[in-house]
Protein backbone atom coordinates (compact mmCIF):
# COMPACT_ATOMS: atom_id res chain seq x y z
CA UNK A 1 0.00 0.00 0.00
CA UNK A 2 1.53 3.62 -0.77
CA UNK A 3 1.34 5.93 1.61
CA UNK A 4 1.52 8.95 -0.73
CA UNK A 5 -1.56 10.54 -1.00
CA UNK A 6 -3.49 8.66 2.09
CA UNK A 7 -5.33 12.63 2.56
CA UNK A 8 -6.41 12.98 -0.72
CA UNK A 9 -9.99 12.62 -0.40
CA UNK A 10 -12.17 12.62 2.90
CA UNK A 11 -9.98 15.47 4.22
CA UNK A 12 -12.30 17.29 5.75
CA UNK A 13 -14.84 15.20 7.69
CA UNK A 14 -12.72 12.37 8.55
CA UNK A 15 -10.31 14.74 10.52
CA UNK A 16 -13.03 16.35 12.60
CA UNK A 17 -13.53 12.57 13.47
CA UNK A 18 -10.08 11.60 14.68
CA UNK A 19 -9.90 14.57 17.14
CA UNK A 20 -12.80 13.58 18.56
CA UNK A 21 -13.17 10.20 18.78
CA UNK A 22 -12.63 8.34 22.22
CA UNK A 23 -10.72 6.17 20.31
CA UNK A 24 -11.07 3.05 24.05
CA UNK A 25 -14.32 2.48 23.72
CA UNK A 26 -14.55 1.41 19.78
CA UNK A 27 -11.42 -0.34 20.52
CA UNK A 28 -12.69 -2.73 22.64
CA UNK A 29 -15.49 -3.96 20.72
CA UNK A 30 -13.21 -4.79 17.85
CA UNK A 31 -10.24 -5.49 19.23
CA UNK A 32 -9.81 -9.23 18.26
CA UNK A 33 -9.69 -8.26 14.68
CA UNK A 34 -8.07 -4.07 14.60
CA UNK A 35 -4.39 -4.32 13.48
CA UNK A 36 -2.28 -2.08 11.69
CA UNK A 37 -2.92 -0.92 8.37
CA UNK A 38 -7.25 -1.24 8.64
CA UNK A 39 -9.80 1.02 7.54
CA UNK A 40 -11.57 1.65 11.03
CA UNK A 41 -13.76 4.71 11.86
CA UNK A 42 -10.62 6.60 12.67
CA UNK A 43 -10.63 7.58 9.13
CA UNK A 44 -7.99 7.27 6.54
CA UNK A 45 -5.25 9.45 8.53
CA UNK A 46 -4.85 7.43 11.38
CA UNK A 47 -4.00 3.61 11.74
CA UNK A 48 -4.17 1.58 14.89
CA UNK A 49 -1.75 -0.55 16.12
CA UNK A 50 -2.49 -3.20 18.51
CA UNK A 51 -1.30 -6.39 18.37
CA UNK A 52 -0.22 -7.01 14.47
CA UNK A 53 -2.10 -9.37 11.63
CA UNK A 54 -3.25 -13.08 12.88
CA UNK A 55 -1.83 -14.46 9.94
CA UNK A 56 2.25 -14.76 10.89
CA UNK A 57 5.26 -14.87 8.87
CA UNK A 58 8.35 -16.87 9.60
CA UNK A 59 11.48 -15.73 9.10
CA UNK A 60 14.38 -18.27 7.61
CA UNK A 61 16.48 -20.45 10.35
CA UNK A 62 19.27 -17.73 11.98
CA UNK A 63 17.49 -14.43 9.52
CA UNK A 64 19.10 -11.02 9.64
CA UNK A 65 19.30 -7.88 8.21
CA UNK A 66 22.81 -7.18 7.32
CA UNK A 67 22.78 -4.34 5.42
CA UNK A 68 20.31 -2.01 3.28
CA UNK A 69 18.30 -4.69 1.32
CA UNK A 70 20.71 -7.45 2.27
CA UNK A 71 19.92 -10.09 4.20
CA UNK A 72 21.65 -13.50 5.58
CA UNK A 73 20.08 -16.57 6.76
CA UNK A 74 19.59 -20.28 6.79
CA UNK A 75 18.37 -22.80 4.15
CA UNK A 76 14.61 -21.30 3.86
CA UNK A 77 11.68 -23.72 3.60
CA UNK A 78 8.49 -23.49 2.10
CA UNK A 79 7.19 -22.16 5.75
CA UNK A 80 9.74 -19.41 4.81
CA UNK A 81 8.37 -18.33 1.53
CA UNK A 82 5.75 -15.54 2.84
CA UNK A 83 8.11 -13.93 4.24
CA UNK A 84 10.54 -14.24 1.48
CA UNK A 85 8.06 -12.26 -0.65
CA UNK A 86 8.14 -9.75 1.44
CA UNK A 87 11.68 -8.49 0.85
CA UNK A 88 11.56 -8.44 -2.51
CA UNK A 89 14.70 -10.49 -3.66
CA UNK A 90 16.28 -10.54 -6.60
CA UNK A 91 19.14 -12.65 -6.01
CA UNK A 92 20.16 -15.46 -3.68
CA UNK A 93 23.73 -16.74 -3.35
CA UNK A 94 23.59 -20.31 -2.18
CA UNK A 95 26.85 -21.44 -0.35
CA UNK A 96 26.91 -24.90 -1.44
CA UNK A 97 27.83 -27.73 -3.52
CA UNK A 98 24.49 -29.53 -3.48
CA UNK A 99 21.76 -27.94 -4.67
CA UNK A 100 19.22 -26.58 -2.40
CA UNK A 101 15.69 -28.38 -1.81
CA UNK A 102 13.39 -28.96 -5.03
CA UNK A 103 10.86 -26.51 -3.24
CA UNK A 104 13.53 -23.60 -3.20
CA UNK A 105 14.59 -23.97 -6.67
CA UNK A 106 11.13 -23.77 -7.41
CA UNK A 107 9.66 -21.07 -5.38
CA UNK A 108 13.07 -19.04 -7.11
CA UNK A 109 11.60 -19.89 -10.65
CA UNK A 110 8.34 -19.09 -10.08
CA UNK A 111 8.84 -15.25 -8.19
CA UNK A 112 11.87 -14.86 -10.75
CA UNK A 113 14.64 -14.92 -8.17
CA UNK A 114 17.88 -15.38 -9.40
CA UNK A 115 19.76 -18.42 -7.56
CA UNK A 116 23.39 -18.10 -7.33
CA UNK A 117 25.34 -21.10 -6.52
CA UNK A 118 28.61 -20.22 -5.33
CA UNK A 119 29.95 -24.10 -4.56
CA UNK A 120 32.44 -24.51 -1.73
CA UNK A 121 34.53 -26.55 -3.50
CA UNK A 122 34.16 -26.66 -6.95
CA UNK A 123 36.55 -29.19 -7.48
CA UNK A 124 35.28 -31.31 -4.70
CA UNK A 125 32.88 -33.21 -6.30
CA UNK A 126 31.69 -36.07 -4.38
CA UNK A 127 34.14 -36.33 -1.98
CA UNK A 128 33.04 -32.81 -0.96
CA UNK A 129 32.82 -32.63 3.56
CA UNK A 130 29.81 -30.13 3.77
CA UNK A 131 32.00 -28.80 6.58
CA UNK A 132 34.70 -27.79 4.73
CA UNK A 133 35.59 -23.96 4.64
CA UNK A 134 34.92 -22.13 1.67
CA UNK A 135 37.31 -21.88 -0.74
CA UNK A 136 38.45 -17.95 -1.71
CA UNK A 137 37.77 -18.15 -4.93
CA UNK A 138 33.87 -19.04 -4.14
CA UNK A 139 34.36 -16.30 -1.10
CA UNK A 140 35.53 -13.46 -4.04
CA UNK A 141 32.91 -14.59 -6.26
CA UNK A 142 30.29 -14.03 -3.67
CA UNK A 143 31.46 -10.72 -3.03
CA UNK A 144 31.38 -9.74 -6.64
CA UNK A 145 27.77 -10.49 -6.77
CA UNK A 146 27.44 -8.49 -3.01
CA UNK A 147 29.15 -5.46 -4.30
CA UNK A 148 27.08 -5.01 -7.51
CA UNK A 149 23.63 -2.98 -6.44
CA UNK A 150 22.27 -4.68 -9.71
CA UNK A 151 21.66 -8.12 -7.81
CA UNK A 152 19.66 -5.72 -5.00
CA UNK A 153 17.32 -7.03 -2.84
CA UNK A 154 19.77 -9.87 -1.65
CA UNK A 155 19.89 -12.83 0.67
CA UNK A 156 23.24 -14.77 1.21
CA UNK A 157 22.52 -18.22 2.50
CA UNK A 158 23.91 -21.77 3.16
CA UNK A 159 22.25 -24.74 5.16
CA UNK A 160 22.23 -23.57 8.52
CA UNK A 161 23.47 -19.68 7.95
CA UNK A 162 26.68 -20.17 10.25
CA UNK A 163 29.80 -20.95 9.21
CA UNK A 164 29.65 -20.47 5.40
CA UNK A 165 27.35 -17.27 5.39
CA UNK A 166 29.64 -16.10 8.18
CA UNK A 167 32.53 -16.45 6.17
CA UNK A 168 31.43 -14.69 3.41
CA UNK A 169 29.71 -11.61 5.38
CA UNK A 170 32.65 -11.57 7.92
CA UNK A 171 34.71 -11.05 4.37
CA UNK A 172 32.45 -7.82 3.77
CA UNK A 173 32.86 -6.52 6.83
CA UNK A 174 36.37 -6.32 6.38
CA UNK A 175 36.13 -5.05 3.39
CA UNK A 176 33.87 -2.17 5.08
CA UNK A 177 36.63 -1.35 7.67
CA UNK A 178 35.36 -3.08 10.64
CA UNK A 179 37.58 -3.79 13.56
CA UNK A 180 38.51 -7.46 12.92
CA UNK A 181 37.42 -8.32 16.97
CA UNK A 182 33.55 -7.03 15.88
CA UNK A 183 33.70 -9.22 12.53
CA UNK A 184 33.91 -12.07 15.08
CA UNK A 185 31.72 -10.53 17.39
CA UNK A 186 28.71 -10.69 14.25
CA UNK A 187 30.41 -14.32 13.42
CA UNK A 188 29.71 -15.93 16.81
CA UNK A 189 26.54 -14.80 17.36
CA UNK A 190 24.95 -16.97 14.85
CA UNK A 191 26.98 -19.96 15.34
CA UNK A 192 25.32 -21.84 17.76
CA UNK A 193 25.49 -23.11 21.32
CA UNK A 194 29.26 -24.87 19.55
CA UNK A 195 30.50 -21.78 18.98
CA UNK A 196 32.86 -20.20 16.31
CA UNK A 197 35.16 -22.06 14.33
CA UNK A 198 38.50 -20.95 14.71
CA UNK A 199 39.74 -21.80 10.88
CA UNK A 200 36.46 -19.58 9.60
CA UNK A 201 37.70 -16.82 11.73
CA UNK A 202 41.59 -17.51 10.35
CA UNK A 203 39.95 -17.55 6.32
CA UNK A 204 38.09 -13.94 7.64
CA UNK A 205 41.25 -12.89 8.92
CA UNK A 206 43.85 -13.70 6.36
CA UNK A 207 41.42 -12.53 3.44
CA UNK A 208 42.78 -10.17 1.10
CA UNK A 209 39.84 -7.41 0.98
CA UNK A 210 41.76 -6.30 -2.54
CA UNK A 211 40.94 -9.21 -4.58
CA UNK A 212 37.37 -7.80 -4.63
CA UNK A 213 36.98 -5.49 -7.29
CA UNK A 214 34.33 -2.80 -6.62
CA UNK A 215 32.99 -0.64 -9.39
CA UNK A 216 32.06 2.31 -7.94
CA UNK A 217 28.86 3.28 -9.82
CA UNK A 218 27.53 0.08 -9.53
CA UNK A 219 28.15 0.08 -5.46
CA UNK A 220 25.19 0.10 -3.25
CA UNK A 221 25.62 3.62 -1.27
CA UNK A 222 26.28 1.83 2.48
CA UNK A 223 29.56 0.46 0.39
CA UNK A 224 30.31 3.67 -0.81
CA UNK A 225 29.89 5.57 2.24
CA UNK A 226 32.18 2.57 4.24
CA UNK A 227 34.74 2.85 1.86
CA UNK A 228 35.13 6.89 1.85
CA UNK B 1 41.97 2.60 2.71
CA UNK B 2 39.50 0.69 4.75
CA UNK B 3 42.01 -1.41 6.17
CA UNK B 4 43.75 1.67 8.23
CA UNK B 5 39.97 2.92 9.32
CA UNK B 6 39.16 0.06 11.43
CA UNK B 7 35.54 0.78 12.57
CA UNK B 8 34.47 -0.61 15.76
CA UNK B 9 30.45 -1.04 15.58
CA UNK B 10 29.33 -1.09 19.33
CA UNK B 11 28.49 -4.17 20.90
CA UNK B 12 26.03 -5.91 19.69
CA UNK B 13 25.21 -4.37 16.81
CA UNK B 14 22.53 -5.27 13.99
CA UNK B 15 20.24 -3.79 11.70
CA UNK B 16 17.03 -4.31 12.63
CA UNK B 17 14.85 -2.99 9.60
CA UNK B 18 16.96 -2.39 6.04
CA UNK B 19 14.70 -1.03 3.35
CA UNK B 20 12.66 1.81 3.59
CA UNK B 21 14.17 3.33 6.81
CA UNK B 22 17.20 2.24 8.87
CA UNK B 23 16.51 0.85 12.11
CA UNK B 24 19.85 -0.01 13.81
CA UNK B 25 20.44 -2.07 17.77
CA UNK B 26 23.32 -2.14 19.94
CA UNK B 27 24.48 -2.01 23.00
CA UNK B 28 25.80 1.54 24.57
CA UNK B 29 28.07 3.25 22.61
CA UNK B 30 31.18 4.16 23.96
CA UNK B 31 33.90 6.85 22.10
CA UNK B 32 35.44 4.09 20.25
CA UNK B 33 32.25 3.12 18.64
CA UNK B 34 31.54 7.26 18.03
CA UNK B 35 33.51 7.45 14.58
CA UNK B 36 31.32 4.16 12.94
CA UNK B 37 28.36 6.06 14.35
CA UNK B 38 28.93 8.72 12.67
CA UNK B 39 30.70 8.17 9.62
CA UNK B 40 28.42 4.90 8.97
CA UNK B 41 25.13 5.10 10.23
CA UNK B 42 24.05 9.07 9.97
CA UNK B 43 21.81 8.71 12.72
CA UNK B 44 18.61 11.33 13.48
CA UNK B 45 17.68 9.66 16.38
CA UNK B 46 18.98 7.38 19.67
CA UNK B 47 16.77 5.59 21.46
CA UNK B 48 18.09 4.32 24.86
CA UNK B 49 15.83 1.66 27.12
CA UNK B 50 17.94 1.65 30.24
CA UNK B 51 18.54 2.34 33.97
CA UNK B 52 21.42 5.10 33.39
CA UNK B 53 19.99 8.60 34.37
CA UNK B 54 23.34 10.03 33.40
CA UNK B 55 25.20 10.50 30.11
CA UNK B 56 28.88 10.82 29.82
CA UNK B 57 30.26 14.33 29.35
CA UNK B 58 31.39 12.57 25.68
CA UNK B 59 28.73 11.07 24.88
CA UNK B 60 26.59 14.62 25.36
CA UNK B 61 28.76 16.38 23.34
CA UNK B 62 28.76 13.52 20.30
CA UNK B 63 25.18 14.00 20.20
CA UNK B 64 25.60 17.72 19.93
CA UNK B 65 27.80 17.61 17.74
CA UNK B 66 26.16 15.06 15.24
CA UNK B 67 22.79 16.68 16.00
CA UNK B 68 21.24 13.76 17.32
CA UNK B 69 18.01 13.83 18.77
CA UNK B 70 18.14 11.35 22.86
CA UNK B 71 15.20 9.55 24.21
CA UNK B 72 15.91 7.95 27.22
CA UNK B 73 12.75 5.99 27.96
CA UNK B 74 13.76 4.14 31.42
CA UNK B 75 12.95 0.41 31.54
CA UNK B 76 14.46 -1.41 34.58
CA UNK B 77 13.04 -5.05 32.75
CA UNK B 78 10.22 -6.24 31.07
CA UNK B 79 8.57 -6.71 35.06
CA UNK B 80 8.64 -3.13 35.81
CA UNK B 81 5.04 -1.68 36.54
CA UNK B 82 5.34 1.09 33.95
CA UNK B 83 7.08 -1.22 30.66
CA UNK B 84 3.85 -0.64 28.46
CA UNK B 85 3.21 2.99 28.66
CA UNK B 86 7.44 3.14 28.25
CA UNK B 87 7.33 0.33 25.16
CA UNK B 88 4.45 2.65 23.88
CA UNK B 89 6.39 5.27 23.81
CA UNK B 90 9.36 3.79 22.01
CA UNK B 91 6.92 2.16 19.60
CA UNK B 92 5.72 5.70 18.86
CA UNK B 93 9.01 7.01 17.74
CA UNK B 94 9.70 3.89 15.90
CA UNK B 95 6.18 4.78 14.08
CA UNK B 96 7.55 8.60 12.68
CA UNK B 97 9.35 8.20 9.63
CA UNK B 98 10.56 11.61 10.70
CA UNK B 99 12.69 10.17 13.06
CA UNK B 100 15.25 7.91 11.00
CA UNK B 101 17.54 6.69 11.15
CA UNK B 102 16.84 5.34 14.60
CA UNK B 103 19.53 3.65 17.12
CA UNK B 104 18.07 1.27 19.92
CA UNK B 105 20.56 0.32 22.49
CA UNK B 106 20.52 -0.84 26.00
CA UNK B 107 23.53 -1.35 27.94
CA UNK B 108 24.73 -4.84 26.45
CA UNK B 109 22.04 -4.78 23.85
CA UNK B 110 20.60 -8.09 24.35
CA UNK B 111 17.75 -8.81 26.96
CA UNK B 112 16.18 -4.63 26.91
CA UNK B 113 16.53 -4.16 23.28
CA UNK B 114 15.64 -7.99 22.62
CA UNK B 115 12.45 -7.41 23.68
CA UNK B 116 11.86 -4.24 22.02
CA UNK B 117 13.25 -5.51 19.12
CA UNK B 118 10.58 -8.39 19.45
CA UNK B 119 7.87 -6.48 19.72
CA UNK B 120 8.79 -4.58 16.66
CA UNK B 121 8.68 -7.85 14.64
CA UNK B 122 5.62 -9.34 16.19
CA UNK B 123 3.02 -5.75 15.95
CA UNK B 124 4.61 -4.20 13.52
CA UNK B 125 5.98 -6.96 11.24
CA UNK B 126 3.81 -9.88 11.95
CA UNK B 127 6.35 -12.27 12.54
CA UNK B 128 6.15 -15.36 14.06
CA UNK B 129 7.05 -15.68 17.32
CA UNK B 130 9.76 -18.94 17.14
CA UNK B 131 11.19 -16.51 14.54
CA UNK B 132 11.37 -13.69 17.49
CA UNK B 133 12.18 -16.21 19.76
CA UNK B 134 15.53 -17.59 17.41
CA UNK B 135 16.39 -13.52 17.15
CA UNK B 136 15.94 -13.11 20.89
CA UNK B 137 18.19 -16.01 21.17
CA UNK B 138 20.78 -14.70 18.40
CA UNK B 139 21.78 -11.94 20.57
CA UNK B 140 21.34 -13.18 23.74
CA UNK B 141 23.76 -15.96 23.95
CA UNK B 142 20.57 -17.70 24.15
CA UNK B 143 20.15 -16.89 28.12
CA UNK B 144 17.70 -16.03 30.55
CA UNK B 145 14.88 -15.19 28.12
CA UNK B 146 11.89 -16.79 29.68
CA UNK B 147 10.89 -13.58 31.07
CA UNK B 148 11.48 -11.69 28.56
CA UNK B 149 9.70 -13.78 25.90
CA UNK B 150 6.43 -13.91 28.19
CA UNK B 151 6.52 -10.04 28.37
CA UNK B 152 6.89 -10.17 24.00
CA UNK B 153 3.78 -13.09 23.88
CA UNK B 154 1.33 -11.11 25.98
CA UNK B 155 2.34 -7.57 24.66
CA UNK B 156 -0.56 -6.10 22.85
CA UNK B 157 -0.92 -2.14 22.59
CA UNK B 158 -3.42 0.15 20.97
CA UNK B 159 -1.73 3.30 19.52
CA UNK B 160 -3.29 5.76 16.87
CA UNK B 161 -0.46 7.01 14.84
CA UNK B 162 -0.90 9.44 11.92
CA UNK B 163 -0.78 7.56 8.89
CA UNK B 164 1.26 9.31 6.68
CA UNK B 165 4.32 8.96 9.26
CA UNK B 166 4.15 5.32 9.21
CA UNK B 167 7.25 3.86 7.48
CA UNK B 168 6.21 1.25 5.02
CA UNK B 169 8.26 -2.01 6.57
CA UNK B 170 4.88 -1.99 9.23
CA UNK B 171 2.65 -1.91 6.19
CA UNK B 172 1.79 -4.65 4.91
Amino acid sequence: MSLAGVNDDNYSNKSNLCENTPFDEDVDEEEDNIYINEETELGREHVLIAHGPQRRIVPPLNFCPVERHLYRSGQPSPVNFPFLLNLNLRTIIWLANEEPQDSLLEFCDIHNIRLEFAAINPDGGEDDNPWDGLTEHSIINALQTIVNQDNYPLLVCCGMGRHRTGTVIGCLRRIMGWNLASVSEEYRRFTGSRGGRILVELLIEAFDTNLVKIDSSKAPSWLLTALE
Amino acid sequence: MPESTNYIPPLSFSPVVSTDVSLYRSGYPMPLNFPFIRDQLHLRTIIYVGDKQELSQEYQDFLATENIKFHNIFMDSCRDPAVDERMNEVLKLVLDIDNYPILIHSNKGKHRVGVVVGIIRKVLQGWSLTGIYQEYGIFSGGLKGEADMEYVTMFETCLKVPKEKVPRFAIF
